[in-house]
């Protein structure tokens, strides 16, 4: 006969807060969402939970009851990452842990609880271990995953004795048998408040009245209908090991062991759809040594060529002195490589992928910084209207102007010219730059661009375009008003 | 060089527009401007605005209007006279009507159609394309302008210091000889001054639903869409002088102006070509000769002579004509309806039918109100049934038609916490930083003296927040969309769309126009407000139910024929639950003090409970003078003749602005403006303003500065919240109906009040508890003797027995009801007739919920059992056949204590007449010592006593200052507790929380008042919650979780709270 446990968490998600930020331990909060315009609390923490709030209120309400009551915003997702971690490390008191949201865990305990000395003592361990975590647990172990799961909650007793589900029920509450809300609305109505009061009635006068689920429910906790667990897998590193009869020292050993290595992780990863973006390969030497060599890449990538390029030129970096006898090559970050990715780069006049190898071995060799890309940014301010974008894959919110006049060469900061200008706001006739003296011939403006007032306050700027009697095209301009003292002229910019 | 401008933005172009009519009309004086247009996005909304603030600025108004085409490039459009102006308004009503309300869809050949006499400005794309030239496009349309509108197209150029300004100029230059189009110079001004760029950025951001930081080149680059000088428009054109004299040609040709927008009544309302004061004069005295005897007619005549004459003078006849047209109409469809407003209260209105407040037992207002003096249009109002009134609004439409009738629209503003809310969303605050600095925005408006930090966290010194602040202030006051007056309506001779624009109302066959109540009286229009009232449809379902079942013919003129001192003693025993005004706690516990004797105390009454007199601390000294405590004495002996009605101490709004006339020397003006700054909300400045001129006016003529202050305080509460002696005795007349009602036919009002829900203070629990204590036998609802509404059975000992109807029961569909009624030939007596009389399951469990099968003899439990094992009835093939749950062994359910049936009765019926819930828990408070409140009255003054009940109403009227008013019931009656704000802070949780509270305090007997003024309070919920427990089990389970318990206690009400 199996047995399983139910460990119901029933601070989970506010216990993880406290974990984090141990300073909340000593007040109520709660963690909460918006929906529909207001506040809904979506987790309590013991210590809110002792003045009635409740997961569902609406933050407002319990403000106006607690008002020291303090919020987090939740986390969606967060009791399925978190009960997944918790289910994995589980493992270790039962082969079959799975997970049950949005807050308990099931092990099947068949066959474990003797190794720690029996159900109690198996409880009591899991229990205290959880405790120092900052977890409180309530775990209740019997013969079917409806009855644990109803009496780590509601029940009394902590251990259902074999073939005793029956009347370890009798006295709860049908919510105890993970029943859907209008199901529990009618029990109530018709005076059907302990399971007990129903759980001998003929299955086909409940089907009729309450559908399928409740003798379901009904059946599972008693055992007579099966009901088993979906066990979680810990999710395996993406790492490959080679380790080698006799020590490595020579530079093509390593080289082979290096092709080897990448050649099985790729293929892993192809068939799990990712390609990695940063890499270590790890090498043992005999004397207990190790050495790693690393690379990045800026798509992700499972190209073995490529892969073993960006490596290559980084081996000659090893010292294998006397050989080394194991590598290992981890994928330390992997990306989903989808095929849409792959065709939205595809449009492009470019192979990108092949671009993006091309970069990634610049990069290799000279440093990330050296291969500077630039996107517009909507806002008018000229230093602020362009951005450094990572190399490639970095898109575009909005598209380069092309109907203003805007010069190729924009000067990082603006450099101060002497320019002699009619007033009252006329383009200047002369200026001086870099101790050469321009002509200006032909002019075009003012264009007037104030500071974006919520960045930076500071004078607005009247830009011109000028051509000086070279025939060379700068952008100039006037910081602040013509009639202001002695207004300051500065260059910012070289047209073709 | 002259320069008019005439592209102006104001911001009744909603969300683009930085800056008000006013501030442009200020603004354009000070730049030394003779003239100003103003074109807001296809509509003429602000212009009224505009004009005043034009007239007050001392500056010529250009009414003009910027029309955003479908097709083709926006228009501006100016009328030069009022032919133009009627074919503009028409053009903007035709696109209105077409969209849905706040759009307009307007195409090139609908302007085509509308343009004589109109002068247009093309307006160009505001940046050049990448051959630095216009697309072609715009170049064709402008061309089709240029066939279709000849010389009164004009070409706009602006110079907004964009890139390619000159280029641009340089093409519509181009295009202006090409075409032979002039070239007009505008500054496309969106904001009265460069500051308001930032307001007007934000404003951007609000439109696009975007940050300040995301908007990128939504906004504009720089600060010049300003109104300019003359001498700086010139510079900047200083190479098309041609397009800035140009403007001045427009400005020439537009001479229209609002003031020469005539306003005519209907001729309909006459009838065998009388004129409008024939008519008139025709129909009062041939009411007269119906309502008033020989004696009384005598005496009247004079008054009515005396009315007309004024009226006629006033030329108000076909005003008051069309008021009785909707009242006739009204009448004759048999729905209730009584007129209030100065005007109302004239014996002509008695005589017309309007109003039925009867001028000979109470002395005449009209003349009061009425004189040359104060030149102020005539104001009824008129209240029709709330459940009818749409049909008199159809009605009305109907005869004068969509495009001579509509209704006036109610300009939205921006409110202090909406436009912190928008403005600093725009500003990228996180969500719920907007929401912690909605919450306490009040507190910056004090500017936190000396706090640095606001009680939400907020830094002060951060600048990004003090700007949000700042525009948040600038923003406040902005309107921000046209709504619907609640039922002011303007109806005219010609088409209506010749004065201003109509557009369709959110709702479903309505019409408004775009200018709202203040618009319209500056301009001299005048409107009928057709508005709902609830308790004239419990009034009206009242009359039926007496004709029905005592054959009665009422009507509110015959009950209030005279005054019946039986009615007057109820009214002073404060018995007075569902009767219209009377019935909130401070109302009540007023009666049995002033102890109302007559029409004119009931008018008093209604008046007197309101903020105007009690932040003016009138209540206490009127009912001293009133009891004989005090003397009753006058400031002055001009103030006697104004305050000598009641007794020396100002009480309606009337008398208080009359003070400041007499006795402030203010001109009917003044006093009327001074009035209305109250109302705004906004002028926070100016209001002390009034205060000083008040007040220094008062001492001046030798009167106390603390009367003085006092006549100011009430001035104050009468802005919110105005009460004039004329509205104050229309509903003065309604409350007496209501009363007599409920005296003398306490079962019909109960039925008529439960079905006019939901109306009033109280809830269908209450109204049932009242009729029982007043001898009416209530019945449950069943499903074999209800209606869907409560009706009357047969005559019991005294009254009608009242029975419950099916719309008390909550979730039960109306049509499943029909259906029962209709399958109701022979009385039902079993589950499954119903079900084959077509009732869904769900409508069965909700009738089984509230236990309406007891006529068949079984109880909810049982019949939710019975229902529940429908949904497997045989179908198709095998219907009729026995269904399984025939064969089943009679299994037995849980019993269902009374207790527990209480409790669901209140969930699913809001009452319950089985017991009181409290009465289950009266032995726990009795070992709590606890007081029935109906025990309260043997008591002393001054005991300390412990009282517990259901919470019925929590108030914290903004007049106490802190202190919290709660009435709680048990099932001896009911009590009101007081709660002082350091009792409120610190038992805050239980009082919020409880359905049933425990209220430690001291009684306060003041005559027939009772008060408990609480020390400490308990929240009792959990006895309740243990109503429907069967405690043995309960201890036995866990109660870490009881998520599967609808918490017994929420079936109770939670409690009224208002502020």
């Amino acid at each position: 006969m199996p047995r399983y446990a139910s460990i119901w968490f029933p601070y989970l998600l506010t216990e993880y807060v406290a974990r984090k930020e141990p300073d909340t331990r000593n007040v109520p909060f709660v963690l909460a969402s918006r929906h529909r315009g207001r506040m809904v609390i979506d987790a309590v923490s013991e210590l809110a939970s002792r003045n009635s709030i409740r997961a569902g209120m609406v933050l407002a309400d319990c403000k106006a009851i607690m008002p020291e009551l303090q919020m987090f915003e939740s986390e969606p997702e967060k009791a399925g990452n978190l009960l997944n971690a918790l289910a994995e490390w589980c493992v270790r008191y039962s082969p079959f842990v799975g997970v049950d949201l949005p807050d308990t865990l099931i092990l099947d305990t068949s066959g474990c609880t003797h190794l720690w000395g029996g159900e109690v003592e198996y409880i009591q361990t899991i229990v205290s271990k959880f405790k120092s975590f900052g977890y409180t647990a309530k775990i209740a172990i019997s013969d079917t995953i409806g009855t644990s799961w109803a009496v780590a909650r509601f029940g009394t007793e902590i251990i259902v004795k074999p073939g005793m589900q029956s009347i370890a029920l009798k006295d709860l509450s049908p919510v105890a048998l993970r029943l859907e809300p209008e199901i529990l609305v009618k029990l109530r109505k018709l005076g059907l408040q302990r399971i007990g009061n129903f759980i001998d009635m003929p299955r086909s006068a409940l089907r009729r009245r309450f559908g399928s689920t409740l003798p379901l429910r009904i059946g599972q906790a008693l055992g007579q209908e099966i009901e088993s667990i979906l066990p979680v897998k810990p999710i395996e590193p993406y790492q490959e090991r080679l380790s080698c009869l006799e020590p490595i020292p020579t530079a093509t050993g390593i080289v082979i062991a290096l092709q080897q290595l990448l050649e099985t992780l790729c293929m892993r990863l192809e068939s799990e759809g990712i390609g990695l973006r940063n890499s270590v390969f790890k090498a043992y030497r005999i004397d207990g040594n190790i050495q790693q060599i690393e690379i990045g890449t800026g798509l992700p990538s499972r190209n073995v060529n490529h892969l073993f390029k960006l490596f290559e030129h980084k081996i000659v970096t090893l010292e294998p002195d006397l050989g080394f006898e194991l590598f290992v090559l981890e994928a330390s970050k992997v990306e989903p490589m989808t095929a849409e990715q792959a065709e939205m780069w595809a449009l492009s006049t470019q192979n990108d992928s092949k671009v993006a190898e091309l970069l990634d071995r610049v990069a290799a060799r000279i440093g990330e910084q050296a291969v500077c890309r630039y996107l517009p940014v909507e806002q008018y301010w000229p230093e602020r209207s362009i951005k450094l974008a990572s190399p490639l894959w970095e898109k575009s919110h909005t598209q380069w102007r092309t109907d203003w006049p805007r010069p190729v060469h924009l000067l990082s900061k603006p450099e101060p010219v002497f320019a002699a200008a009619l007033l009252p706001d006329y383009p200047p006739m002369l200026f001086r730059y870099k101790g050469k003296v321009h002509n200006i011939i032909k002019s075009d403006g003012p264009e007037r661009i104030e500071q974006e007032w919520w960045q930076a306050d500071g004078l607005y700027r009247d830009y011109y375009c000028v051509e000086d009697e070279n025939g060379g095209r700068y952008w100039v301009f006037r910081s602040g008003p013509y009639n202001t003292g002695q207004p300051e002229w500065f260059i910012h910019g070289f047209f073709a | 060089m002259d320069y008019t401008e005439l592209q102006v933005t104001t911001n009744f172009s909603f969300l683009r527009g930085g800056s008000h009519p006013d501030e442009y009309m200020e603004q354009a004086v000070m730049l030394g401007y003779k003239q100003i247009a103003i074109a807001d996005h296809n509509t003429l909304a602000g212009i009224v605005r505009a004009h005043v603030a034009a007239k007050k600025a001392d500056i010529r108004l250009i009414i003009g209007c910027r029309l955003e085409l479908f097709d083709a490039p926006p228009l501006l459009a100016y009328p030069t006279d009022k032919e133009s102006y009627a074919r503009l308004s028409e053009l903007l009503s035709i696109g209105n009507r077409r969209a849905e309300k706040g759009k307009c869809h307007l195409y090139k050949s609908d302007v085509f159609k509308q343009a004589k006499g109109i002068k247009f400005i093309a307006i160009a794309p505001l940046s050049v394309n990448e051959s630095f030239d216009f697309d072609d496009a715009f170049k064709l349309a402008l061309k089709e302008y240029r066939q279709n509108l000849g010389d009164a197209l004009y070409l706009g150029a602006s110079r907004s210091y964009q890139s390619n300004d000159t280029k641009r100029m340089h093409r519509l230059w181009q295009l202006s000889t090409s075409l032979d189009i002039r070239l007009v110079a505008t500054n496309d001004v969106y904001y009265h001054e460069s500051e308001r760029r930032q307001l007007q950025d934000v404003l951007t951001c609000i439109r696009e639903k975007c940050t300040i930081q995301t908007a990128g080149f939504k906004l504009y680059p720089n600060a010049e869409r300003h109104l300019k000088s003359a001498d700086e428009m010139e510079r900047l054109f200083r190479q098309y002088p041609d397009a800035l004299i140009a403007t001045q040609e427009i400005a020439e040709a537009c001479q229209f102006s609002l003031d020469s927008l005539e306003y005519v009544y209907p001729k309909e309302i006459t009838s065998e070509w009388r004129s409008p004061q024939e008519e008139l004069e025709m129909l009062t005295w041939q009411g007269a000769k119906e309502k008033f005897d020989a004696k009384e007619f005598e005496r009247m005549a004079k008054i009515i002579d005396m009315e007309l004459e004024f009226m006629e003078r006033k030329n108000y006849a076909a005003y008051f004509l069309t008021v009785y047209d909707f009242v006739r109409f009204a009448r004759s469809r048999d729905i209730l309806c009584q007129g209030r407003g100065s005007a109302a209260n004239s014996v002509v209105c008695y005589c017309l039918g309007i109003t039925s407040v009867d001028p000979s037992k109470f002395k005449v207002l009209f003349a009061r109100f009425m004189s040359d003096a104060r030149n102020e249009p005539p104001d009824i109002d008129v209240d029709f049934e709330h459940e009818r009134r749409e049909e008199v609004i159809q009605y009305i439409y109907e005869k004068y038609g969509r495009d001579r009738a509509a209704i006036v629209a109610t300009v939205t503003q921006v409110h202090q916490k909406g436009a912190v809310r928008d403005v600093a969303k725009a500003m990228g605050l996180s969500s719920d930083a907007v929401d912690r600095l909605a919450s306490c925005i009040w507190e910056f408006r004090e500017q936190l003296d000396g706090e640095k930090v606001s009680s939400e966290g907020f830094d002060l010194s951060d600048p990004h927040l003090m700007k949000v602040l700042e525009l948040t202030q600038q923003y406040v006051g902005f309107p921000r969309q046209l709504g619907q007056h609640t039922g002011g309506f303007i109806i005219t001779q010609d088409k209506l769309s010749d004065l201003c624009p109509i557009l369709n109302a959110r709702m479903e066959n309505r019409t408004n126009i775009e200018w709202n109540k203040d618009d319209i009286e500056a301009l001299g229009f005048l409107k009928v407000d057709v508005l709902a009232l609830g308790m004239l449809t419990c009034i009206r379902k009242a009359f039926d139910l007496a004709k029905q079942h005592y054959g009665l013919e009422l009507s509110l003129a015959s009950i209030n024929k005279q005054d019946d001192p039986v009615v007057y003693e109820m009214i002073s025993h404060a018995d007075t639950l569902g009767v219209f005004q009377i019935e909130s706690r401070a109302q009540m516990s007023m009666l049995p003090r002033l102890r109302p004797q007559c029409f004119y105390d009931l008018v008093i009454e209604v008046a007197i409970v309101r903020p105007g007199p009690i932040q003016g601390d009138m209540v206490h000294p009127y009912l001293r003078r009133r009891n004989g405590q005090e003397k009753v004495e006058y400031p002055s002996e001009e103030l006697k003749e104004i305050l000598g009605r009641t007794l020396g101490v100002p009480l309606f709004q009337e008398q208080a602005m009359e003070i400041a006339i007499v006795a402030a020397g203010f001109t009917p003006a003044e006093a009327d403006g001074l009035r209305r700054s109250m109302a705004t909300f906004k002028a926070k400045g100016k209001v002390s303003d009034w205060e000083r001129k008040l007040v220094e006016g008062m001492i001046a003529k030798g009167y106390k500065e603390e009367f003085a202050r006092r006549v100011f305080r009430q001035l104050e509460g009468f802005g919110s919240y105005g009460f004039p002696e004329s509205h104050a005795a229309s509903f003065a007349l309604l409350v007496y109906v209501s009363s007599w009602i409920k005296c003398y036919y306490p079962d019909v009002f109960a039925a008529a009040l439960l079905n006019s829900m939901p109306m009033g203070f109280y809830q269908p629990a209450q109204i049932v508890i009242d009729a029982r204590k007043n001898g009416v036998e209530v019945r449950p609802v069943d499903i074999n003797y209800s209606d869907w509404d409560n009706v009357l059975e047969e005559k019991a000992v005294k009254y009608c027995v009242l029975r419950l109807g099916f719309r008390q029961v909550k979730g039960l569909p109306a049509e499943d009801v029909q259906l029962l009624i209709a399958a109701r030939l022979k009385p039902f007596n079993n589950v499954n007739a119903l079900l084959d009389a077509g009732l869904t399951i769900g409508a069965l469990e909700k009738l089984a919920d509230a236990d309406c099968f007891r006529s068949i003899g079984l109880d909810r439990r049982q019949a939710l059992w019975e229902v529940s094992a429908l949904s497997d009835s045989p179908i198709g093939l095998f219907e009729g056949q026995p269904s399984e749950s025939k064969n089943e062994p009679q299994l037995s359910l849980p019993f269902l204590t009374e207790a527990a049936h209480v409790v669901e009765d209140y969930s699913t019926t809001g009452l319950s007449l089985k017991a009181h819930p409290v009465s289950f828990v009266r032995s726990q408070l009795n070992s709590l010592q606890v007081v029935p409140t109906g025990k309260l009255s043997e008591m002393k003054n001054g005991d300390s006593i412990r009282v517990a009940g259901l919470i019925t109403v929590r108030q914290r009227p903004g007049t106490a200052k802190g202190v919290l008013f709660v009435t709680i019931e048990d099932e001896s009656g009911f009590t009101n507790l007081v709660v002082w704000e350091k009792v409120f802070e610190k038992h805050r949780r239980d009082i919020i929380q409880a359905r049933l509270l425990m209220v430690e305090g001291k009684l306060q007997i003041e005559g027939e008042v009772i008060h408990v003024i609480a020390n400490r309070c308990f929240n009792l919920s959990s006895l309740l919650r243990n109503m429907t427990a069967n405690t043995n089990v309960e201890a036995a389970v866990s109660t870490l979780s009881r998520s599967d318990e609808k918490n017994t206690e929420e079936v109770f009400y939670k409690g009224r709270n208002f502020k």
